[in-house]
């Protein structure tokens, strides 16, 4: 009697196939809820308690940010420190620094940020990555960015060269002008605040710590 | 030999396949021509500035390319329908409208994302305008509109199989498509939230690129073979479910590669890293089992004594052929380059994702769908046996040629990326930029344009076989 | 023969990650062994057909 083998019946892999991908995305769905809860944005009062949140409040705008190695992680995560002016005020409500964010969050969109900058390193490669762009030491105080729009904070600078970036050209490749108002620039630069909050797991790696040896720096 | 799609004369759903695939054609030229304009820009700078600039041209090269796949992928289906179930397509009629709304509705979102570009920071901008989420930047109101369409061509399809004779493609490909369909809802809100953006967008990129539409190319090689070269049923199905458990096996958890860094936690990195490694496999089984096919009905036949080829359609299996090849290739080896976390740390949001992104979905997606637009035409003509001409070759040669050398280009330039502006200079702006004037890089785009002209000339060679190519007297009839 | 949990919040799949290929190998198991049953019913089914 000639048996057939399992191995070659279509059946038994068009079974084997309904199970694999009904396990695997009912796993998927699983691992999103698990991750839903650990991504959610935290409050004002996580803030104000010391509760470390994967993707802060908005109320972060308050608060002195840093990049740091964690030596418990292996990797460099972000800490929030004392509480830091963000366009002379640090005491941005709850509901104001959420409609901050949310203009900021929806000009990010509109702009089509996406498609020259990387953000959380998705999207085009024609630009910078703006992940951490808030930390970044060309924007402090003695940086090239600050100095160049002559203005005296980082936020100022940054919501200056949003409205007028031709104006500032950084680079044989300009940033266009893209009708940003002042309002529009204020909440994009609250959303990079924010962006820059946001607990990435390390990336990107070592961000402005090495001057190495490119340029004798 | 099996020659059952040479009824292609008189089906209604073969003729809204030919107009599906011919829109497709059009929007494919107009993604290369973007992808022109964006490659000079990288050279010359002030090319367009202010007036398309790069941002507009990279959306509409990336949208075209999504519009005209999906155009193709809607055409495959309604071309292969009725050789699979046996019956004329049930509600073909509606099809018919909804290609003419599908088709409206992609005119009107390039003609405003061309002329209009931005607009405020408010809702109706993301109503009206576009969403600015790469891929899928279609404002809502044509979101509402693609999925009303492929509501349509799902309820068609679902109609047609269940009443004709179902086969195991055609229930693949009823299984697949819903889930094509429903996961476009998952990019259809608004949040404040990036990294919950960025978690459900995943969920229609990746779920789309490297898990249904996988399985969706396997369902048409499956097909091809059968009517290309009398291969047998049985075991192409066998194959095609062999393909399926694999590829949603390790893609639908590999989704986990583009959770390493968005702000969700850190086992993505386990998850992400070992099922994504395992992506490349079910890519190594197709290749395998297209040559392992060939050989094994080429065999058969010169066995006979009679030497010809079992080919009945050579440019089409030729296209087929390179699917195989570049889908192993493209999102297989350059996918796994950079899909362990330790690596992806340093290449992630580099000209690295570029050089893949070009070969994956040339070699996944751009081939299989070519190869189709030629069995089209093979059997609107009446062809039995369809032969390459000069232009076909042509087309081949330069395109491939043309997109590995965009490859290989990109490569290099994401190296210096990864090297200067990453590993170097801690991804900072100045360190971007000096990673961007370096020698390797800036010669590297210059490459890359070269390539890319190359690959557009091709594209004219392609164009004028497919429309001329059904009338040449080389063919048998 | 714990490692320490590092991750911000503890959670299920936190605690699988023990280390390389812990958390996959378990989700591998749970997904590959139901096979088996497959298998077997299918050859029960092919030898009560032949």
């Amino acid at each position: 009697m000639a048996k057939t083998s399992v191995w070659s019946d279509n059946r038994f892999w068009q079974r084997s196939a309904a199970w694999i991908t009904g396990f695997s995305a009912v796993l998927l769905i699983w691992l999103t809820f698990d991750t839903a809860g650990q991504i959610s944005m935290g409050t004002d009062a996580d803030l104000q308690n010391g509760v470390t949140k994967r993707v802060p409040g908005p109320t972060v705008i308050n608060y002195k940010i840093s990049y740091e190695m964690s030596t418990a992680r292996g990797h460099e995560v972000p800490v929030i420190g004392e509480k830091e002016k963000f366009f002379g005020r640090d005491d941005w409500s709850e509901e104001e620094a959420g409609a901050l964010l949310h203009l900021g969050k929806l000009g990010s969109q509109v702009k089509n940020c996406m498609n020259c900058h990387t953000l959380l390193g998705n999207g085009a490669y024609y630009a910078p990555d703006l992940t951490k762009a808030w930390l970044d030491p060309a924007w402090q105080n003695d940086g090239t960015m600050q100095a160049m729009t002559g203005k005296d904070t980082k936020e100022e600078a940054m919501a200056e060269f949003l409205q007028h970036p031709s104006t500032y050209p950084t680079h044989a490749r300009m940033m266009p002008d893209l009708g940003i108002t002042a309002e529009e620039a204020k909440g994009i630069v609250a959303f990079l605040k924010h962006m820059s909050s946001i607990d990435t797991n390390g990336f990107p790696r070592n961000f402005g710590k090495i001057k190495g040896a490119v340029h004798g720096k | 030999m099996a020659s059952n799609h040479l009824t292609g004369i008189g089906s209604e759903s073969k003729q809204l396949a030919t107009w599906y695939f011919t829109f497709a054609a059009i929007i494919f030229g107009a993604q290369l021509l973007f992808g022109l304009v964006a490659a000079i820009q990288y050279v010359m700078p002030g090319f367009l500035f202010e007036l398309l600039d790069f941002s507009v041209a990279r959306m509409l090269h990336i949208n075209a390319l999504v519009v005209w796949m999906v155009f193709a992928m809607f055409g495959s289906v309604y071309w292969l329908l009725p050789d699979e179930t046996g019956i004329e397509t049930i509600g073909i009629k509606v099809g018919k409208l909804l290609y003419w709304v599908f088709v409206a509705a992609i005119v009107v979102v390039i003609l405003v994302y061309l002329f209009i570009q931005v607009g405020p920071a408010d809702e109706t901008s993301i109503w009206f305008i576009h969403e600015g989420r790469e891929y899928i930047e279609a404002p809502r109101w044509a979101d509402i509109g693609i999925v009303v369409v492929a509501l349509g061509f799902v309820a068609n399809l679902f109609l047609t199989g269940t009443t004709g004779n179902r086969s195991g493609i055609v229930t693949v490909l009823m299984a697949d498509m819903i889930a094509f369909a429903g996961l476009y809802l998952a990019g259809m809100f608004f949040t404040d939230n990036i990294s919950v953006d960025q978690y459900w967008w995943w969920w229609v990129i990746h779920l789309w690129v490297e898990a249904t539409w996988e399985v969706f190319v396997g369902a048409i090689a499956a097909y091809g073979l059968i009517t290309m070269i009398g291969a047998h049923r049985k075991v192409v199905e066998m194959w095609l479910w062999i393909e399926v458990a694999m590829l949603f096996g390790s893609g639908i958890l590999g989704i986990g590669h583009h959770y390493f860094w968005i702000g969700t936690p850190e086992y993505w990195w386990e998850i992400g890293a070992l099922f994504s490694a395992l992506e490349p496999l079910p890519l190594v089984a197709m290749f395998i089992h297209v040559l392992y096919d060939w050989g094994k009905t080429q065999g058969g036949q010169d066995a006979t004594g009679v030497e010809v080829s079992v080919i009945n359609n050579k440019p089409a299996f030729t296209w087929f052929v390179l699917n195989a090849f570049g889908n192993f290739l493209g999102a297989g080896i350059w996918g796994f380059f950079h899909t362990l976390p330790q690596v992806n740390l340093y290449t992630h949001g580099t000209q690295f994702t570029s050089a893949h992104g070009h070969l994956a979905f040339f070699g996944a997606y751009a081939t299989i769908l070519i190869g189709m637009m030629y069995i089209a035409v093979q059997g609107t003509n009446g062809i039995k046996v369809m032969k390459h001409t000069k232009s076909s070759l042509w087309a081949v040669s330069m395109i491939v040629g043309g997109v590995m050398g965009m490859t290989i280009a990109l490569t290099v330039a994401g190296y210096v990326q990864v090297l200067v502006s990453r590993a170097q200079m801690g991804a900072t702006w100045a360190g971007y930029f000096d990673g961007q004037s370096g020698m390797w890089f800036a010669q590297a785009m210059d490459w890359r344009l070269l390539m890319g002209a190359i690959t557009f000339l091709g594209f004219l060679f392609l164009v004028k076989d497919l429309l001329s190519t059904g009338k040449n007297p080389v063919h048998e009839r | 023969m714990f490692e320490p949990f590092t991750d911000i919040v503890p959670s299920f799949f936190g605690w699988l990650n023990q280390g390389p290929l812990t958390l996959t190998i378990f989700l591998h198991t749970f997904i590959i062994l139901p096979m088996i049953w497959i298998y077997k019913q299918e050859k029960a089914r092919l030898e009560k057909e032949s």
